[in-house]
C-alpha cells in the first residue's frame, strides 16, 4: 500500500509510530496528483512547494517528538471558498480574478494549528451555487458528474490526491459529491463549525465540514474544527464535546434507527433504495432497532430551501452582480438575477416555515436516535444530463434531484453523515445518510463507524 | 396562489426598482426563472403561521470582533 492510499487514521498511526514521515506522505500524495489530477480536474490550485516546506517542518517536529495530534503532517485539500492567507479564494469563478485572502479562515487556521498540510484548493461549482461541479470529473467514471458543489474535495479524497478535505454544504454540497464519489461526508450541526472566512452561499443554510475516506477520519477532522468563534454570528457557544473519535465497536444495541415511510424513498433509483435498505439491515444485524417514522412537512421542503437560499445568495452577490454580471457563469447568473425579484414576504414565509419545520423535526426525533435514508436518489449522471425521468413520468432536474434528500438537514440544521454503502451495476458509488438530533455527531459517527467496521474494507477509486 | 405569469417587462421594471437593472436581452430569461422560483415558494402561502416568528440567528449579546483574541 502506498502512503497516498492510507486513511487519515492509518496515516496518523504510521506517523505517530515513526514508520512514515510527513515528507513521505506528502510526496506520495503529490506524485499521485501529478499522475491523475490532469484527468480529474479536482484542484483549482496545487500548493506543492508550500506543502513540501510544511511537510519538512512537520518531519522535524516528528523527529523531535513534538506531534501536534492525528492531523500532524497529513495532506489536505480545502474547497476554494475557504480563505487561506496569501492565496486566492477563487470560488471557481472569474468574478474572483486577482483575489488574495488577507488571513486564514477559522477552519484553515485550526487545521494548520493541528498540523495538517495544505496541498491545494479544490474546485467548487461556481460560488457553491450548483450540484455538479462541471470542471471536475467523477473519480469512478470520467464521463459522470463529480457532484457538487464540493466536487473537487470529494474527488480528491476518493482518488488519493488528498488524505482528507473540507467542503461546504448549503443544500447538500458536502454529502452529494461524497455520495457520488464513494467517500464519507459530514455536514455538522448548524453553527458547530465556524464559518468565518468561508465564502457564503446562503448564511442561514451554510455549513463547513469534513470529507474523508472513513467515518473515523471524519471524527478526527471534526475534532480539530469545532469550538466557538465569536466572529461567527451563527456559532454555537456551548460546545464542550471535543473528542469525536467514534467509540463502541460494532455493537449498536438499543440504537433506534428511524426509517422514513415517506419522502426519502420516493423517486429513488431502485438500486440506490436496495443498497440503503441493505445497509439498514446491516445496522439491525449490529443491534440497532429500525423504527418507521413519518417525515413532517415534506410538501414544503423545496419551497423553504429556495425561499431561504435564493434571496440570501442574491444579497451576498449584489454588488458584483451589478458591476460585472458577465463574469458569472450562465447558470449562476440567472439564479442571482431572478433572486432579486423575490419579495421580503417570500423570504419571511420561508423563515417562519423553517421555524415550524424545526419544531416538527424536534418532535419526530424524540422517537429515534438516527434517521437512515439515501443521500441522493440516484448515482452520478453522465456529464451534461440535465433531467431525470422517474417511472411515473415525473421529470425532475438533476440539480433538484440531488438536493432533494439533503436539503432537510440544512433547513433544520441537524447533522447528517453520508457514508458509502455499495455501488450500482455501472460501478458508481451509492451513499446513505444518517441524520441525528442537533449536536448528535457522536451518535452518527458511532453508527457509521460500526457499519463501516462490519463491511469489507473499501478501495480508492481507480481515478480513471 | 395562482398569480399571473411575470412578463419580461414587469421583470425589467421590478429589477430596476430593486437596484439590479437588467440588460434588455436578460428580460425574458430572468422573467421565466423568477416565475419558476415564485411557483415553488408560493406554496408556503398555504401555511397558517399564526404567531410563529421567523427563524433567525440574532443574539443581542454577540461579542465584538475586536475582542476575539485566539484564532485557534
Amino acid at each position: 500500500m502506498q502512503p497516498y492510499e492510507l486513511s487519515l487514521s492509518s496515516a496518523a498511526e504510521e506517523i505517530r509510530a515513526r514508520r512514515l514521515s510527513p515528507v513521505e506522505l506528502v510526496d506520495s500524495v503529490l506524485e499521485r496528483m501529478e499522475r491523475v489530477e490532469p484527468r480529474l480536474g479536482a484542484y483549482v490550485t496545487v500548493t506543492a512547494g508550500r506543502a513540501r516546506q510544511a511537510a519538512r517542518a512537520a518531519e522535524r517536529a516528528q523527529t523531535e517528538g513534538r506531534l501536534l495530534g492525528p492531523l500532524h503532517g497529513v495532506p489536505m485539500g480545502l474547497k476554494d471558498l475557504i480563505d487561506v492567507a496569501d492565496t486566492a479564494t477563487t470560488a471557481s469563478s472569474r468574478v474572483r480574478a486577482g483575489h488574495r485572502a488577507p488571513r486564514d479562515s477559522t477552519v484553515a487556521a485550526r487545521l494548520a494549528a493541528a498540523g495538517a498540510v495544505l496541498v491545494g484548493k479544490t474546485h467548487t461549482h461556481e460560488f457553491a451555487y450548483g450540484l455538479t461541479t462541471p470542471q471536475t470529473r467523477n473519480a469512478w467514471n470520467p464521463d459522470r458528474v463529480a457532484g457538487g458543489s464540493s466536487g473537487g474535495s470529494a474527488v480528491a479524497v476518493a482518488a488519493g490526491t488528498a488524505t482528507f478535505a473540507l467542503g461546504t454544504d448549503t443544500g447538500g454540497s458536502i454529502r452529494v459529491p461524497s455520495a457520488l464519489n464513494g467517500v464519507v461526508g459530514l455536514k455538522p450541526t448548524y453553527g458547530l463549525v465556524p464559518l468565518h472566512g468561508v465564502t457564503s452561499l446562503a448564511w442561514s443554510l451554510d455549513h463547513v465540514g469534513p470529507i474523508t475516506r472513513t467515518v473515523e477520519d471524519a471524527g478526527l477532522v471534526l475534532a480539530a474544527l469545532v469550538g466557538h468563534d465569536p466572529r461567527d454570528p451563527a456559532g454555537l457557544d456551548a460546545v464542550t464535546h471535543l473528542d469525536y473519535r467514534p467509540t463502541g465497536g460494532t455493537d449498536l444495541a438499543g440504537l433506534r434507527v428511524g426509517v422514513p415511510v415517506n419522502y426519502y424513498f420516493e423517486h429513488v433509483d431502485p438500486e440506490v433504495e436496495s443498497a440503503v435498505r441493505g445497509a439498514i439491515e446491516q445496522l439491525r444485524d449490529l443491534g440497532a432497532r429500525p423504527v418507521d417514522i413519518e417525515i413532517p412537512m415534506t410538501r414544503y421542503i423545496q419551497a423553504v430551501q429556495w425561499g431561504l437560499m435564493v434571496p440570501e445568495a442574491t444579497a451576498y452577490h449584489e454588488r458584483t452582480l451589478h458591476a460585472a454580471p458577465d463574469l458569472y457563469g450562465a447558470d449562476v447568473r440567472i439564479l442571482l438575477e431572478a433572486g432579486a425579484l423575490m419579495s421580503a414576504g417570500d423570504y419571511l414565509r420561508a423563515q417562519r416555515a423553517r421555524t415550524l419545520m424545526r419544531r416538527e423535526w424536534t418532535r419526530m426525533m424524540t422517537d429515534v436516535d438516527v434517521i437512515a435514508a439515501p443521500t441522493v436518489p440516484l448515482t452520478a449522471v453522465p456529464a451534461g444530463q440535465e433531467t431525470v425521468t422517474w417511472p411515473d413520468g415525473t421529470v425532475e432536474s438533476v440539480s433538484d434531484a440531488y438536493v432533494r434528500l439533503s436539503a432537510p438537514a440544512n433547513i433544520t440544521g441537524v447533522p447528517s453523515l453520508s457514508i458509502p454503502v455499495g455501488r450500482d451495476r455501472a460501478g458508481l458509488p451509492i451513499g446513505m445518510q444518517l441524520l441525528g438530533r442537533p449536536l448528535a455527531e457522536p451518535v452518527l459517527l458511532r453508527a457509521g463507524h460500526a457499519y463501516e467496521m462490519a463491511r469489507p474494507a473499501r478501495e480508492l477509486s481507480p481515478a480513471a | 396562489m395562482s398569480a399571473p405569469d411575470l412578463t419580461p417587462q414587469e421583470a425589467a421594471r421590478w429589477a430596476e426598482r430593486c437596484g439590479q437593472p437588467l440588460r434588455a436581452d436578460r428580460h425574458v430569461p430572468v422573467a421565466a426563472t423568477a416565475q419558476y422560483i415564485h411557483s415553488v415558494v408560493a406554496l408556503l402561502r398555504e401555511l397558517d403561521f399564526g404567531d410563529v416568528p421567523p427563524a433567525a440567528a440574532y443574539r443581542v449579546h454577540d461579542r465584538e470582533e475586536e475582542q476575539f483574541d485566539a484564532a485557534v
